[in-house]
């Protein structure tokens, strides 16, 4: 019973997300692709950040390639572009392996380096991919892009065509529906996947690196090979989830890869909770709707300035706003967006059976003191130095 | 058990579903043409309005300069409804900010779809081409998304000019006939990464072939803002003229350098270089001695009654505002889609596809020196006019550019769109 | 071999300014911990201060202003932001940069516009030409400052008790704190010595042969991240030396591209991160950084 109360809410998540294809408008749809692509890179990132204590700003090159190699592997053999010609399902699965390896690439780095420094240094891998995109005209399109294929398994194509006309209980499915059902289904295999990942024997041994490196070798981990897988299977996400991205976009370009993707799934799993998929979720929902959401309505308030007239106009004012939230939570929600609902939870039901997400915080939630103390060894984080520094 | 139920339900979900599919479509027949004379409408007009939607950059970093022509356009099209609207309509701007990201360009571009006739403008390199296949394919005019020759290649997009390789070419041309440019001489091109620079080295490139010149170029990215080691290059090479595709941040700097360096050969800019605030910086002086700007546009200064026009408009909507290329610009790009939009509604078909049609029958369009020939988009492929404004900068000159004429060279006439 | 030289100086006096800026990052990252996303804000928002208030005030008063203003802002994004964080690690610190950046630079967007402000510095355009070498006379000025300023660093780490405070606070922080070091005083210096810093280094940004203040001001700071990173994250000493190595790389890839074209266009923005790359892979923790050996 208590089994089944657990997992009521993800259950109902699930039905719900299945559900909105039937309510949702256009705008609404896209965004919504969007935000499900966002959350597979998000969860891989997670895994990387939360659970093994490293830290990845490479996520767009990997989300680059996984979305270059869809499109090269789906794409026909004569186009503009290079291009096989395979079946999309094993151009999906190509884009994760290929992300994968080239994520096994750079292990000579992010097995040896650690935390925040990794971080750092795979700013440089967005760049190289960059400037491969931008040269390699002939397989990316050079900095024009390529149109990307629509997904499709045979009889069925998840665009406007082939069936032309759709309609389940009078909906018309056009090919926004039809890509909602997929990435919902690709969402969720990364979900229960990830999870697995998490409460598996490799997770438990990227856990203890993250805590300490140190203990984690005197129990015999290859600490360089647990780091390194650590930031492969990431990569395999995000190459995942820029496949999706591809997908939702219909064409690509370098442009959609920069830094500001890679910055965009810190800010996810950050608000989230880091080492939470659900919190991954939430993040990536926050990063994506909310900007969105603000743009919309702000250019309803009656007492803003037009554009150019040089006051505070709507789209500045919601630019604003997005910076406050992301200030805000991280000054007032104690472990993101999925610890505040955990601690939520926690107050109504007192059984401590969620492993969804991270050891949420005792509640009530004790203020921080002033001064802003030291995280506790056992939450996730990502450590700025080592203290076991032999200098 | 529990297994069973579950595999009970999921097999029933299914039937429910299916059993509620279809893949016959109801409105297949063709719709209502509505009745002899009325004008057929669709998405975006209804019987007092029609809703036209700018996709613009109002928080990122080409806020200001749109800002500019967000103003201009909502002014034109207010001047509009209170002469009697188009087709007996009053036409509304739903004016939505993309921030210069093209994920939010596609969201917004799902929301505005279903809600206007028309796109009058989708700004920004990488958010307009995330944009463009969309409104491709649903038929939707789309306007005001730059001047790079990739976009000839989409039949719903109306270029508001001529492209940037066209004008580069219309530069070197000008370079040898008007300024004496010996054959054989280096000239360097100086270009951001992306469709604007590339384009605008296509173009130079062609020209130079035709012309026997050599061209040094030099990639560069919007980041660069000092060009100093570029400038060093360009000397090194030895060039004789130097054509700039970026932006007035860029343009400062070379020309400063260039100039400090004691090379003083004429340097031409694309539309996008000129800004008028450059000519109070320390490369002011250096400016006025030796830049020219090739646009299709008409500077803001020019004395010809369209531009005129645009000019009252603004000055009125926005006393203390920025005079650049912008206000010309939006002026000209509201006055493209609202022929189209008349067009369409004198063929009694202001439907999104109906629009197009108009819009691509359109030709010998006189824009009282918005553009400095009439203009012809009956060829999706080629662009209305190969005719450039070749201007100088000047402190005197409002705006800060002195036209010279309007030019046309004979590798202008030559280039190979597409 | 003159045009050499030429590109070989503009290489060292531009990363001389990027040292300015990595050491900024240096300081707060050891003195508190971030990862400073908002240091290229910090200093547009110090380089904005200057070209507003030249006009009215002059231009000497007003880099005093803005190099103040800039230290202020860094103590003041410190005490109220960062050290109020839910929860303390480089992750969300760094995000809460993030946001702190999104904010002003979305106002400074706005207050600038498209304009360019004239910095309004009394060198203007002028070169300074010895040999056959040219350099401007701002980047001749900036590289001779940078010195001067990197050595009253090494007078205030080396020399007086709030520096080897700072040093020992970012040597380890516990320590230091049972030993009687305010860590609340040491993290407030670092940000304003960075800031101060990050003001420095914009004036010299936007003075010639760049235009002015623009909003992409804010970026230039990025460029240092890779100077910062081969330098070693924990290096003041890194920080300059890999400022001056990104610089002549910069220079020189951009002034010999034409013989480079096998690698691809646009070489002069992917070089620094290979350069960055390839040291991370012989030293993982960078030039100078302190070697993470743990023994087991």
């Amino acid at each position: 019973m208590s089994e089944v109360l657990r997992r009521l809410p993800a259950a109902l998540a699930v039905l719900v997300a299945a559900a909105l294809p039937f309510l949702l408008d256009d705008f609404w749809l896209q965004t919504g692709l969007f935000t499900m692509a966002a959350v597979v890179g998000a969860i891989g990132l997670t895994l990387l950040v939360g659970v093994a204590g490293q830290l990845s700003l490479g996520h767009a090159c990997f989300a680059a390639l996984g979305a270059y190699t869809y499109a090269w592997a789906v794409g026909e053999s004569g186009g503009r572009a290079a291009g096989l010609g395979l079946p999309p399902l094993l151009a999906l699965v190509l884009a994760g392996v290929v992300a994968a390896v080239a994520g096994a690439l750079f292990s000579p780095i992010s097995g040896r380096l650690r935390g925040i420094y990794l971080g750092l240094a795979t700013i440089g891998l967005v760049f190289l991919a960059r400037h491969l995109m931008v040269n390699l005209e002939d397989a990316t399109g050079g900095f024009n892009g390529r149109t990307v294929e629509p997904f499709s398994v045979p009889g069925f194509s998840f665009s406007n065509e082939d069936p032309d006309y759709l309609a389940v209980a009078g909906v018309e499915f056009e090919g926004l529906h039809r890509l909602w059902y997929l990435f919902l289904v690709v969402v969720l295999l990364a979900a229960w996947l990830g999870r697995n990942i998490k409460a598996s024997r490799t997770g438990r041994a990227l856990a203890n690196v993250r805590d300490s490196e140190t203990a984690a070798a005197a129990m015999g981990i290859h600490v360089a090979r647990a780091k390194a897988t650590a930031f492969v299977i990431s990569s395999a996400y995000a190459g995942i989830a820029g496949a999706l991205m591809a997908l939702a976009y219909g064409r690509i370009a370098p442009d959609l890869f920069g830094l500001q993707l890679s910055i965009d799934f810190l800010i996810m799993i950050v608000l989230g909770g880091l080492g939470s998929i659900a919190g991954a979720a939430a993040g990536a929902a926050f990063v994506v709707i909310l900007p969105l959401v603000l743009t919309q309505y702000s250019s309803d308030l009656p007492f803003l300035a037009t554009p150019g007239s040089g006051g505070l106009d709507a789209a500045t004012l919601a630019r604003l706003l997005y910076g406050a939230a992301i200030i805000a939570v991280l000054l007032f929600l104690r472990g993101g967006l999925a610890g505040a609902t955990g601690r939520l939870r926690h107050r109504r039901a007192p059984h401590p059976a969620d492993t969804d997400d991270p050891p949420p915080a005792p509640p009530p939630p004790s203020p921080a003191p002033p001064g802003a103390a030291t995280p506790a060894p056992s939450h996730p984080g990502v450590p700025t130095r080592s203290k076991e520094t032999s200098p | 058990m529990k297994h069973r139920i579950r595999t009970t339900l999921a097999l029933a979900g299914c039937v429910a579903v299916l059993a509620a599919c279809s893949t016959e479509d109801p409105d297949a027949a063709p719709a209502g043409g509505g009745a002899e004379g009325e004008v057929r409408t669709g998405t975006g007009v209804t019987a007092d309005t029609i809703t036209v939607g700018m996709l613009t950059d109002l928080s990122g970093p080409f806020a200001a300069g749109a800002a500019v022509q967000v103003t201009e356009t909502q002014a034109y099209y207010d001047q509009v409804n209170t002469e009697g609207g188009i087709c007996g309509r009053d036409v509304e701007v739903d004016v939505q900010d993309h921030g210069y990201d093209p994920q939010k360009a596609v969201a917004l571009y799902r929301s505005m779809a279903s809600n206007v006739v028309a796109l009058q403008q989708v700004l920004g390199g990488p958010t307009s081409a995330a944009v463009l296949p969309l409104a491709e394919a649903d038929g939707l005019y789309l306007g005001g998304h730059g001047w790079a020759g990739v976009a000839l290649q989409y039949e719903n997009a109306q270029i508001p000019g001529t492209t940037y390789s066209i004008e580069s070419a219309n530069a070197i041309d000008y370079l040898v006939d008007e300024l004496g440019l010996a054959p054989g001489s280096k000239v360097g091109v100086v270009y951001f990464v992306g469709d604007y620079g590339s384009d605008s080295l296509a173009g130079a490139q062609h020209a130079a072939q035709q012309r026997g010149l050599e061209i040094v170029p030099q990639e560069i990215t919007p980041r660069d803002t000092d060009l100093t080691a570029q400038a060093s290059a360009l000397q090194q090479a030895g060039v004789s003229a130097v054509i700039l595709g970026a932006a007035p941040a860029q343009l400062a700097s070379l020309a400063g350098v260039l100039a400090a360096q004691g090379l003083n050969v004429p340097l031409f800019g694309n539309t996008p270089t000129f800004g008028p605030s450059l000519l109070a910086t320390p490369a002011g002086p250096a400016l006025e001695q030796n830049f020219y700007t090739v646009t299709s546009i008409a500077p803001f200064s020019l004395d010809q009654p369209g531009v005129q026009a645009a000019r009252d408009l603004y000055e009125a909507a926005a006393p203390d505002g920025e005079t650049g290329w912008e206000v010309p610009l939006a002026y000209a790009q509201a006055e493209l889609l609202t022929t189209a939009l008349r067009g369409a509604c004198d063929a009694g078909d202001l439907t999104p596809e109906g629009v197009v049609a108009a819009m691509r029958k359109t030709t010998g369009l006189d824009t009282e020196g918005l553009y400095a020939t009439p203009l012809d988009f009956t060829d999706a492929a080629q662009p209305p006019t190969r005719t450039v404004y070749v201007s100088r900068a000047s402190g005197q000159a409002e705006g800060g550019l002195e036209v010279l004429g309007t030019f046309e060279g004979p590798s202008a006439q030559s280039y190979p769109v597409g | 071999m003159s045009y050499f030289l030429t590109q070989l100086a503009n290489g060292l006096s531009y990363g001389l300014i990027l040292g300015l800026i990595a050491v900024g990052f240096v300081i707060v990252f050891t003195s508190t911990g971030v990862l400073n996303f908002a240091h290229g804000s910090v200093l547009l928002t110090g380089a904005y201060l200057v070209a507003v208030l030249q006009g009215p005030v002059g231009f000497w008063a007003a880099v005093v202003v803005g190099i103040a203003g800039a230290a202020l802002l860094g103590v003041l994004i410190n005490a109220v932001l960062v050290r109020n964080l839910a929860e303390a690690n480089p992750g969300t610190a760094a995000i809460l940069m993030l946001g702190v950046d999104i904010l002003l630079l979305t106002e400074l967007t706005r207050r600038i516009g498209n304009r360019v402000l004239p910095i309004g510095a009394p060198w203007g355009a002028d070169v300074v030409a010895i040999g056959g070498v040219t350099l401007p006379t701002s980047r001749a000025i900036a590289a001779g400052l940078a010195v001067v300023v990197f050595g009253l660093l090494w007078f205030l780490f080396a020399r007086t008790g709030t520096g080897v405070a700072m040093r020992a606070a970012a040597a380890d922080g516990d320590t230091a704190s049972l030993m009687g070091i305010r860590l609340s005083r040491t993290g407030a210096a670092g940000w304003a010595l960075a800031g101060a810093l990050a003001a420095i280094a914009g004036v010299f940004l936007a003075s010639f042969p760049a235009p002015g203040v623009g909003p992409a001001l804010a970026i230039s700071a990025f460029a240092a991240i890779p100077a910062w990173v081969l330098g070693g994250f924990d290096s003041v000493v890194g920080a300059i030396v890999g400022g001056l190595i990104i610089g002549v790389v910069t220079a020189l890839a951009v002034g010999y591209e034409s013989h480079l074209h096998f690698l691809g266009r646009g070489l002069g923005e992917v070089v620094p991160y290979a350069v960055m790359i390839l040291v991370l892979l012989v030293r993982p923790s960078g030039l100078f950084g302190r070697a993470e050996a743990v023994r087991v």
